[in-house]
This record gives C-alpha cells, sequence and structure tokens, in this order.
C-alpha cells in the first residue's frame, strides 16, 4: 500500500469534421463590382 | 484662355435604406472576421427587405451555427422549409448536436453519399455507440483527402476493439 499507478486507456478523441464542412455560399457576386471602370480605379 | 477642366462632380449619394449589394458586402466582411453576430444583423436585414434571398438564409444559418446558436439556427431552417432551398446537411448537423441522432441519421436519408453527408454520419454512429460501422464510413472515406479524418478512423476502430487493425489502416490511409 498504496497501489501501484496503472496505466487506464483514454477515450479516443473524436474531431468534429462535419462542422469544417458546414460553410458560407460564396457571395462575391452579390456586392458591388469593384472595378467601375478607369477613374475609379486611379481613385478608389 | 481655355477654362479649366471642371471637376467632375461627385456622384449623388442616395441615402434610403442600404442597397442590398452594401448589405451583403458588410455581410462578407463580418464573415471574414469571425464577426458572426453582426453577420447574422446583416443577414437580417438584406431578409427585410428579400425575405426569401437564399444567400441571405443560408448565411444567416452558418453564422447562427459558427456562433454556437444551434437552437436558433433550427428555427430558421424550420421557417424556411417551405422554400426550394436545401439546407438538409444544416439540419443533420444541428441535429447531431442537439444529440438527437436518430432524427440526424434520418435526415441524411436519401442525400448523396458525398463527403460532408458521410462525416456526419460517421459521427452519428460514433455518438449511437456503433464504433464498427463508423470505421467502415472513415474507411470509404481515405481517398477523399480529408484532413485529420484518420484521427477519427483510429477512435473508430479503438471503441470498436479492433485496435489491432490500426496501424495497417494507418499505413493504408
Amino acid at each position: 500500500f498504496p497501489p501501484a499507478f496503472q496505466s487506464i486507456p483514454r477515450n479516443p478523441i473524436v474531431l468534429d469534421l462535419a462542422y469544417n464542412c458546414i460553410t458560407f455560399p460564396d457571395i462575391e457576386n452579390r456586392m458591388k463590382k469593384t472595378r467601375k471602370g478607369l477613374i475609379s480605379r486611379f481613385w478608389g | 484662355m481655355a477654362p479649366k477642366s471642371k471637376e467632375k462632380p461627385k456622384a449623388p449619394t442616395p441615402q434610403p435604406p442600404p442597397a442590398i449589394e452594401d448589405l451583403f458586402a458588410s455581410l462578407h466582411r463580418n464573415i471574414d472576421k469571425s464577426d458572426y453576430e453582426k453577420a447574422v444583423k446583416d443577414a437580417d436585414q438584406v431578409l427585410s427587405i428579400a425575405p426569401n434571398d437564399e444567400d441571405a438564409i443560408r448565411c444567416k444559418v452558418v453564422a447562427l451555427i459558427k456562433d454556437d446558436k444551434i437552437d436558433d439556427a433550427l428555427s430558421v431552417i424550420q421557417s424556411s422549409r417551405n422554400l426550394p432551398i436545401d439546407l438538409g446537411f444544416q439540419k443533420a448537423y444541428c441535429l447531431y448536436r442537439q444529440n438527437k441522432l436518430e432524427e440526424a441519421s434520418a435526415c441524411l436519408r436519401g442525400r448523396e453519399r458525398d463527403p460532408e453527408t458521410l462525416l456526419l454520419e460517421a459521427q452519428i454512429l460514433y455518438r449511437q455507440g456503433n464504433a464498427a460501422a463508423c470505421a467502415d464510413v472513415y474507411q470509404k472515406l481515405q481517398k477523399s483527402g480529408i484532413e485529420t479524418a484518420e484521427v477519427n478512423l483510429v477512435a473508430s476502430l479503438v471503441s470498436a476493439g479492433k485496435s489491432s487493425q490500426v496501424q495497417k489502416a494507418l499505413e493504408a490511409w
């Protein structure tokens, strides 16, 4: 006494990989085009 | 003397309610900054103008999930059920997060068995204690090149009492 330490198997790790598949849609085309023309390109 | 070229008058800046394009620009910025609360507000503003806007609804659902507001995400999904927008995967994921595993699994039934569906299916099986079936699904995902999926494969093999297969499975991965 005291009893010797023993190793015990730990619960294996599981990752929530499905979470990474929850992604935003591409909304670039819903925004104003930033390059309107030559002038706004200089002033932009 | 030639008249000096006048400076171009500035384009008139209309001030009525923000244009949808501006709202999407703001939404985009907030998503980039991972500020999901503001992203939800932007999506709500779009929806106040265009209630059935698919991009806005999708953004709202995803932002709520990323903000850990699973109940809210589900109720948006629920209220969009009559629109032609497929939110089945998101719904299944929310149910999985609420530990409603039977419902989640039912929600995935009939869907195309693409990698995301398989990943979620495997996670549901694991939680249901069906580690062997879960391991089979991960084996199927081997070729999809999903990063760190082998971690879950190992976990499911170990839980299924098939630790002896881990090394071989990892070598084949």
